[in-house]
């Protein structure tokens, strides 16, 4: 009995609720590793009154891919919107791009996450813990946050003076895929040191199919590879962290380089003769795209006895270039001198910082008081035009309070009020302008459309807040339930853009008076763990007031290739769903596991349900553990997604077969840990809802495996 | 404890289940349907042709049809747009109008010459698109490929 009382205040002695995790490291210190991990995964899950799911190594490396966002979609409730299998995006529980907050080292990841086609400039080798939270976190995290928050860190120090690193190889038959990565890090008393270098080069995406139907057209694959789709990724960093007595900080440095041709038929208007083969399918033709993401962090902690004091800030640079042969619809724009097949530049600086500081007065109220401060810049360059350049200013005040009158419950609330600035500079295109003359239109309509971006000077101001409970009445149940208020500022593209999006083959309008998109969010999280079995379910429903969708006007663009004007409104919108998990541990050595989710979205104005909504899932897993051996067979059931908003299609469902296998082996004193996967078994050929490639209906991969390699070694130090 | 529990998880499973179905019916999502039989891909299409553009398609719509629009435009280089070239004499042929007299009908034969190609049309290929949208909003396209030439295509049956 008492055991399991200090076990419980063990637990609680972690005092972490919502907050950044940098922040138990400190009190983490004097532990083992092993009973660091356990804790620490259960100490952030009892304390925050928002779902909360600690992705751990061995996840990470059963499900590994050489990219993170197709790794954490065996969560329920998370998805991956893929741009074939090198570049993926977060989706959680059906919300994707500016509503997911991505954080590396506790500074908020900023590339061009509102494209479709782009990704997410992560190293995946680098990630070694990842805390998903799901549900509204624009208290902690500010704009964008409100759909859920995927946590980047890393593991705590080694113990003990040591040289240690790991190497580790990567291969996939998908896309003759190549990895490689190598770490090597130092601790020595205070100071512990690790650097990181990873590479993968990956030739043209495989799909089980000959040909592709596009605009009632049919396109060839050749050789059953799609054309130009070959690419590579180059990564480094370096973290440094340093702990004297109660002051804590660590350093980040990291550069990832991504290149990748993009597949000509997706690429404007597809047609049969740009698909020929080009007789090698590790090249990097045009069109393509370059993306190098640098990224500074740094963090500092103090610790005292009732307050803590932590301060992180960071700068990150992501240049984007898109390549393509110099095309134009205006006959009367000329060829760029310099780099004359540059499409698209976007630069886009960002400087993040943020100050938190903690009082605990008692063991039963803890505060938490912070500010946020972010500043962003875009400039753009390229023959062609996508997105304006702007400035994007926003400030943040918030307090948290946690009020825990038993062991058993908690209560925790906050408000926060944040200030958002944005000025986007307008940008005309004088060759349509020359163009639509041309074409006789009158000066009106010439007017409306010359202007790719309208001169946008916005000024927002939201409040978010949230209350929750978090209640353990005995060992076997947990719930907790979450009632949180969220928001998120327009983007640049949402307010100002006008003209043909190249990726959606749409003409995109925004809107500058739109408002800041706002919503109530209520979830809960219900957990059974007795003895083998594990029980959690986790039903949310959010009512936005104000949620931003492409709307179709119904309105004929005048521009060539653009069907009817989009146009970024407001509307009122609802999501309501679950996630359900049940694990059984039977018979000694293995693990029964099925976990569930679905998703409803229903857009309030429209009568119709949002788009990318993702399709109800199951998988059914049976894991084996014996010694060494790991096996693991999955059952993964897709159900068809009818519920489509207005031009999206209908995906229809599929049942798929995966399985792998760990085995650990001994090299004299070196262990290598061996992962092999098969994925689609029975080679079934089935689309993705949330790929970028489903417009063009190209099917996701068929039967493939894939192995990766982990050596890890060590070294003590006097 | 256990009565607390219990009753806590169904009145949230209540909540749940009550904001999921408080939704009306959906609207229609369902695009039109665009049955082009003239040009078809590949064909030929006679610069100067004083009777115009042979255009036959069927439209349809589970709801109602609300427009269509056709647009043509230059696809030399096999489709990475032509860029500047040196044009003395002829013009890239552009055409981009749209027809509203479709609205609220369920389905539409369209047949018409309206598409008239100048003398001075640059020839070569170039891309027919037909775009249709019904009164929801809902769109769907065709395109195709054909050539402007000064020889004569097939000829008309009509």
């Amino acid at each position: 009995m008492y055991i399991r009382y200090i076990a419980l205040i063990l637990i609680f002695a972690y005092i972490l609720p919502l907050p950044a995790q940098e922040r138990d490291s400190l009190k983490t210190e004097t532990l083992s590793e092993v009973v660091v991990m356990g804790s620490y995964a259960n100490s952030v899950k009892r304390n925050s009154a928002l779902q909360v799911d600690i992705v751990d190594k061995n996840f990470l490396q059963q499900h590994f891919t050489g990219n993170l966002m197709q790794t954490l979609e065996y969560m329920p409730g998370i998805h991956s919107m893929d741009i074939g299998s090198g570049f993926s995006k977060p989706m959680i529980r059906g919300m994707g791009f500016n509503r997911i907050s991505v954080t590396e080292n506790g500074i908020k990841q900023e590339g061009q996450q509102w494209g479709a086609d782009h990704g997410l400039e992560i190293d995946a080798f680098a990630v070694e813990r990842v805390t998903v939270r799901k549900g509204p976190s624009s208290l902690l995290y500010g704009s964008d946050a409100m759909g859920g928050v995927i946590e980047i860190s890393q593991v705590p120090a080694p113990s003990g003076n040591q040289v240690y690193g790991e190497i580790a190889m990567l291969g996939k038959s998908v896309n003759g895929t190549l990895g490689a990565s190598v770490m090597a890090g130092v601790r020595k008393n205070s100071w512990h040191t690790k650097l990181r270098f990873s590479e993968q080069h990956f030739a043209d995406y495989r799909i089980p199919a000959d040909t592709i139907v596009y605009l009632t057209q049919y396109l060839p694959v050749h050789n059953r590879k799609l054309k130009n789709t070959a690419g590579f990724e180059r990564d480094i960093g370096l973290f440094s962290e340093y702990r004297k007595g109660r002051y804590y900080a660590h350093y980040a440095v990291s550069n990832a380089f991504q290149k990748a041709g993009f597949f000509p038929g997706a690429h404007g208007i597809p047609e049969a003769s740009r698909l020929q083969d080009d007789g090698s399918s590790r090249n990097i033709d045009l069109p393509y795209s370059s993306v190098n993401h640098l990224k500074i962090t740094a963090h500092q902690q103090y610790a005292g006895n009732k307050s803590a004091v932590y301060l992180d800030a960071g700068f990150q640079n992501n240049h984007r270039e898109e390549w393509s042969l110099f095309h134009t619809h205006y006959g009367n724009q000329p060829v760029p001198v310099t780099n004359p097949n540059r499409e698209l530049v976007f630069s886009l600086n960002t400087f993040n910082s943020s100050l938190r500081a903690d009082l605990i007065y008692s063991p039963r109220w803890k505060h938490t008081f912070g500010l946020d401060v972010q500043y962003q810049r875009n400039s753009i360059g390229g023959y062609s035009f996508l997105l304006p350049e702007y400035r994007r200013f926003a400030t943040g005040a918030l307090w948290l309070g946690i009020f825990r009158p038993t062991g058993k419950f908690s209560i925790s609330g906050g408000f926060r009020y944040d200030y958002g600035m944005l000025d986007i500079s307008a940008f005309q295109d004088v060759y349509l302008e020359k163009y639509l003359r041309e074409q006789n239109y009158d000066s009106g309509t010439v007017e409306s459309y010359r202007w790719r971006s309208y001169s946008v000077n916005r000024h927002f101001g939201d409040v978010s807040g949230s209350i929750g409970i978090s209640w353990i009445p005995d060992k076997f149940h947990q719930l907790k339930v979450n009632l949180g208020r969220s928001f998120r500022l327009p983007g640049a593209n949402e307010l100002a853009s006008n003209g043909v999006h190249h990726g959606t083959f749409r003409h995109e309008q925004g809107n500058a008076s739109l408002v800041s998109e706002r919503g109530w969010q209520l979830d809960a999280s219900y957990t059974y763990e007795h003895g083998n079995v594990l029980f959690t379910a986790s039903p949310f429903v959010s009512r936005f007031d104000n949620y931003i969708f492409l709307k179709p006007t119904g309105e004929w663009s005048i521009l060539p290739h653009a069907g009817q004007i989009y146009r970024y409104t407001g509307s009122k919108a609802i999501f309501t769903g679950t996630e359900v998990e049940l694990r059984i541990d039977f018979l000694r050595n293995l693990t029964y596991q099925i976990t569930g989710e679905y998703v409803y979205t229903h857009n309030l104005d429209e009568y119709t349900p949002l788009s990318f909504s993702p399709p109800a899932s199951l998988r059914n897993s049976l894991i084996w553990k014996h010694g060494i051996f790991q096996f693991r067979a999955e059952l993964q059931s897709i159900a068809t997604q009818n519920r489509v908003a207005r031009n999206e299609d209908i995906t229809h469902g599929v049942n798929l077969l995966h399985c792998g296998a760990t085995v650990k082996i001994l090299f004299g004193n070196l262990n290598a840990d061996i992962t092999f996967s098969l994925k689609n078994v029975f080679n079934t050929k089935y689309y993705n809802h949330l790929s970028f490639y489903r417009k063009v209906e190209i099917p996701e991969p068929g039967r493939n495996f894939q192995f990766l390699v982990k050596i890890p070694f060590k070294s003590r130090l006097q | 404890m256990k009565k607390i529990i219990k009753f806590s998880i169904i009145c949230l499973t209540a909540i749940f289940f009550l904001a999921s179905n408080s939704c009306k019916e959906d609207s229609d999502t369902t695009k039109p349907v665009i049955n082009l039989t003239e040009p078809e891909d590949g064909d030929i299409l006679q610069i100067g042709d004083v009777n115009g553009v042979h255009l036959d398609m069927e439209l349809s719509d589970n709801e109602a049809l609300a427009s269509y629009k056709i647009e043509i435009h230059p696809n030399f280089d096999n489709h990475s747009h032509a860029q500047a070239r040196d044009v003395s004499e002829t013009v890239d042929f552009t055409f981009n109008k749209e027809w509203n007299d479709i609205r609220g009908k369920k389905n539409a034969d369209i047949h018409h010459h309206e598409i008239k190609i100048p003398e001075n049309a640059t020839p070569g290929h170039y891309h027919l698109m037909v775009y249709c949208t019904d009164v929801a909003g809902n769109e769907s396209h065709v395109a195709v490929s054909v050539e402007l030439s000064h020889e004569e295509g097939e000829p008309h049956n009509d």
